[in-house]
């Protein structure tokens, strides 16, 4: 089946079966491979993505369901000129990644935290980002990373 | 505490400074290059088929429909060569030790719920996926039997009757004799808990046989890319010059991903059959729980005496592992239980001590290296014996320990296992960490609750200490055929004055990048920024073992260093040349040559470079061209690593549930070269320990099937249950010349006893048998 669809502000056509997940689709027919897979059964979140403006789990969403959206994945994070995101910045300040398989993951659920709680607690960080698994930093990092990014984007407003 | 200095102190130091990670920018903008990730033209995908049954003869396999199938381009079993030819045979010279031949794909009999028995390739997963439905596997089932302390019905290997591949007794002094004359007698049966490595990156391979010079290229998220060729050659009946093992970037390993798998060599077999053909197998999470490597499931049977004023006389230990159903390669099933009687005694003083350890097969996943290596276990056997010994004694649990650690004034101290101690700092970790915790806080508050109806707390403490960079007479315990004390690293300036550095460490998250890079720097004096790390290539590498036992740091480390620090006197050799300026006066920083005193600099080290490789007509006589040099590096012995951690918790006696309220965790690092990264270790190491503590099981039924086989029944923590951490270092150098100390394995060495003995504090119950779960804290309240 075709899919058209936004990634990452381009537009793109892919032509699937109608079994292939938005992660396969994106990692094997976009040559996205920034989108990982941990579990394949929606429990580690490292496939998270946004589907318009909404997160998902990449491994569970079918890439025909993707028909006409518009997706961000952490590739299209960074600023044109290579210019890393303040949550992206932060996590690497504050050591938040390791082997960095969490990690795209980890950003777009932050994101989207950050959209709809732009001042939280640690808390609510710890609470939020409970979808996500990471095996590598035991979490106190990338809670601290986005708490940061949290009080370096409310700041710019 | 002994102050730390540098070499010398020289501009732009990087070592001991929280230097940006060179892997984290690509990582970050979603370009890093996982195994998964490779792309190659003409790919084909391989799907498994697997064993549904714990423990069956394979009658037939029919592969008759499969192979009608359009989609299905080949189908692979074992009972065909190459793969029926070969096995894995993990190998070791200890006398009681018997070999198991685990093979590529089974094809007589399968041993364990999970078990490769044919590789399907098509031109995408879920058509090779749709092509192992099409296989008919007719099995005779046999009992199967997965506990390594019950009587087997049925033997595992015909080699090994009774399922035993190693049995090893320790004995040092007169148990009995002590005993006799011990105030207490303390006698325990102690349980652990069966747990995967589970890296967020399962395993993963792509196998390319070039036809054209009969090369086989492998990229493997493996930790161990060297022994992983030296074993495919000899498995393979090929040249190691003909076989290059990349691991590019790795999610994770733990120990799960320093074994080589039969898939491993299954892969790379069928790329030898299917020449010209990229063969990429990415394995699920539902394979990896089944089939990648288990650990920890073991029984302790301890009887220990103390006299009246809590010295800890005598230990005696009956330790019983689940090995699972192959010795595995190339560890063999002596890794964990070797590991649990070598260090049981822990950081404690102890003369008399009588350990039998053994290995049993059982119908399971193999048992592997994981983070830690028994010593989680282990170590909540021995600090449940201090706990209750403290209670039984009317000690407290603090002062037990301090009677009988291991201190400063004893070092070097031989331990009963003849293990060599260099450390002896335990009681300044101790300290630290409950000036950290504040006990006296704590224990004011939990005697306020008591006379409330609020939920009781505990807190528990555990006291370990890890053997790192194990050298060559460290790592002799399994009697392998080769010794893992060593490792290479080339260093290279290039015509630029840039450097390059080829070595043998391998990175799943620990940033082995940026260390090298920051030792190089410094042992050269150049700019970290100006230091390229090349690691996880056999065609680039001379030769490295790889990560495992926390040795990377020190044993890579120290190649790194002292071959920059041949680089650093080469340059300056021919600086002093190019000036006519004596040696003594001259100094390398920031990459550049200065002479002592003088504010501006002389030359760059770029301009030396330059004169290095193409202007061999200004070198002085008898110095060969370029800026090289390779070394090895073998500490010989190991340093050990002092740790503690205590931690603090509630229980909510309604309902069993517990919540972590302080955590503290002291190491003893050596001399740190990433503070970041240490942390990092350290917490990661951490919060796994306390997955293992109470979330993460692995449970087979009575007919062997995984009854947790997804993330939704074997729970790794999250945010949600990891608490904050506190973390505080002593940095006592280590006899190596960067003066560290291993770090990755600690953390998780500490939370099984803190738990355990937390709850036990809070409630007065003992906790004999990990996980402390929820459901376990309620049960033992009724
Ligand atoms: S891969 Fe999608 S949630 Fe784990
Ligand atoms: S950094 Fe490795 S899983 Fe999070």
């Amino acid at each position: 089946m075709r899919v058209t669809l936004s990634v990452n502000g381009k537009p793109a056509t892919i032509d699937v079966e109608p079994r292939r997940t938005l992660a396969d689709a994106l990692r094997e027919d976009l040559g996205l491979t920034g989108t990982h897979l941990g579990c394949e059964h929606g429990v580690c979140g490292a496939c998270t993505v946004m589907l318009d403006g909404l997160p998902v789990r990449a491994c569970l969403v079918l890439a025909v369901q993707a028909e006409g959206a518009s997706l961000l994945t952490v590739e299209g994070l960074a600023g044109e000129d290579g210019a890393l995101h303040p949550l992206q910045q932060s996590f690497t300040e504050h050591h938040a990644l390791q082997c960095g398989f969490c990690t795209p993951g980890m950003l777009i659920s932050a994101l989207d935290l950050l959209n709809r709680i732009p001042n939280p607690t640690r808390a609510e960080i710890r609470s939020e980002m409970s979808g996500n698994i990471c095996r590598c930093t035991g979490y106190n990092s990338i809670t601290d990373a986005i708490l940061a990014a949290a009080r370096s984007l409310t700041q710019k407003d | 505490m002994t102050e730390i200095t540098g070499v010398d102190p020289k501009g732009n130091e990087s070592v001991g400074r929280a230097v940006q990670r060179k892997e984290d920018y690509r990582f970050l903008i979603g370009r890093g290059h996982y195994v998964s990730d490779l792309r190659l033209p003409g790919t084909r995908h391989v799907a498994f088929l697997r064993s549904p049954l714990a423990h069956a003869k394979i009658n037939s396999i029919d592969i008759s429909s499969a192979l009608e199938a359009d989609f299905v381009e080949a189908i692979f079993t074992g009972e065909s060569d190459p793969f029926k030819s070969v096995s894995l045979i993990a190998r070791s010279a200890l006398p009681s030790y018997i070999e198991t031949a685990q093979p590529i794909l089974a094809w007589d009999k399968v041993r364990f719920s999970g078990e490769p028995i044919a590789a399907v390739v098509a031109t995408d997963r879920y058509l090779a996926e749709d092509g192992l439905e099409l296989i008919e596997v007719e099995y005779e089932r046999l009992p199967a039997n997965v506990s390594a302390w019950s009587t087997p019905a049925e033997p595992l290997h015909k080699e090994a009757l009774d399922n035993v591949l190693l049995e090893r007794r320790f004995q040092s002094g007169d148990v009995k004799d002590a005993l006799a004359g011990a105030e207490v007698v303390i006698e325990r049966e102690l349980i652990s808990n069966r747990q995967g490595g589970n890296p967020l990156e399962c395993r993963a391979g792509v196998a390319l046989f070039e036809p054209g010079d009969g090369t086989l290229q492998f990229w493997s998220g493996t930790q161990v890319p060297h022994l992983v060729r030296n074993a495919l050659a000899e498995l393979m009946g090929m040249s190691e010059a003909k076989i290059r093992v990349v691991a590019p970037d790795v999610g994770g390993g733990f120990g799960t991903k320093a074994a080589l798998y039969p898939e491993d060599v299954a892969i790379c077999m069928i790329a030898r059959l299917m020449p010209g053909t990229p063969i990429k197998w990415v394995e699920d999470r539902a394979e990896h729980l089944l089939s990648a490597t288990h650990a920890r499931d073991h029984r302790y049977l301890v009887t220990a005496g103390f006299s009246s004023d809590g010295t800890l006389l005598a230990l005696k230990a009956d330790v019983t592992c689940n090995v699972g159903a192959y010795s595995v390669y190339p560890w063999t099933a002596g890794i964990e239980p070797l590991m649990a009687g070598g260090l049981l005694s822990g950081p404690y003083r102890l003369e008399n001590y009588d350990c039998m350890v053994r290995a049993v097969a059982t119908n399971s996943s193999p048992s592997g290296p994981y983070r830690g290596v028994a010593r989680p276990a282990s170590v909540f056997a021995m600090e449940a014996i201090m706990d209750e010994a403290a209670r039984r004694l009317g000690m407290s649990t603090i002062d037990i320990r301090r009677k009988n650690f291991i201190g400063p004034q004893d070092i070097p101290y031989k331990m009963p296992t003849r293990l060599v101690d260099d450390s002896g700092h335990y009681e300044r970790c101790l300290d630290k960490a409950l000036e950290l915790f504040d006990l006296d806080q704590f224990l004011e508050e939990q005697q306020r609750r008591r006379g409330t109806n609020e939920p009781p707390i505990g807190f528990g403490v555990a006291c370990y200490n890890e053997l790192t960079g194990l050298g060559r007479a460290a790592s002799a315990g399994p009697r392998m055929p080769f010794r893992t004390g060593h490792d290479a690293c080339t260093v290279k300036v290039n015509p630029d004055g840039t450097v390059t550095v080829f070595s043998g460490v391998t990175s799943q998250g620990q940033g082995l990048e940026t260390t090298v890079a920051q030792i190089v720097a410094d042992g050269i004096g150049v700019d970290y920024d100006d230091v390229q790390v090349r690691i996880g290539n056999t065609d680039e590498s001379l030769w490295g073992f790889g990560a495992f036992s926390s040795r990377q740091a020190v044993i890579g480390g120290g190649a790194a260093q002292l071959s920059a620090l041949v680089v650093r006197d080469k340059v300056i050799r021919l600086a002093s040349e190019l000036l006519e300026i004596d040696i003594n006066d001259l100094i390398l920083r920031d990459g550049k040559i200065w002479v002592a005193g003088e504010v501006e600099p002389r030359l760059s080290l770029a301009e030396i470079a330059r004169v290095a490789y193409l202007e061999s007509n200004r070198l002085p006589d008898g110095m060969e061209p370029g800026l090289e040099a390779t070394r090895f590096y073998d500490p010989i012995r190991g340093a050990f690593a002092a740790g503690v951690q205590i931690g603090s918790l509630e229980v909510d006696v309604s309902t069993g549930e517990i919540r972590i309220l302080k955590w503290v965790c002291v190491e003893d690092a050596g001399r740190v070269i990433n503070p970041a990264i240490v942390d990092g270790q350290i917490a990661g190491a951490i919060a796994q320990g306390i997955g293992g503590a109470m979330y993460e099981h692995l449970i087979y039924d009575g007919d062997g099937n995984l009854s947790t086989g997804t993330l939704m029944d074997y729970l790794i923590p999250t945010s949600g249950e990891i608490p904050e951490m506190i973390i505080g270092h002593l940095q006592f150098p280590a006899d190596n010349p960067l003066g560290v100390r291993g770090v990755g394995e600690g953390g998780t060495l500490g939370p099984n006893a803190v738990i355990a003995g937390a709850v036990a504090d809070a409630l007065g119950i003992l906790v004999d048998q990990l996980p402390v779960t929820e459901g376990a804290v309620w049960e033992g309240l009724q």
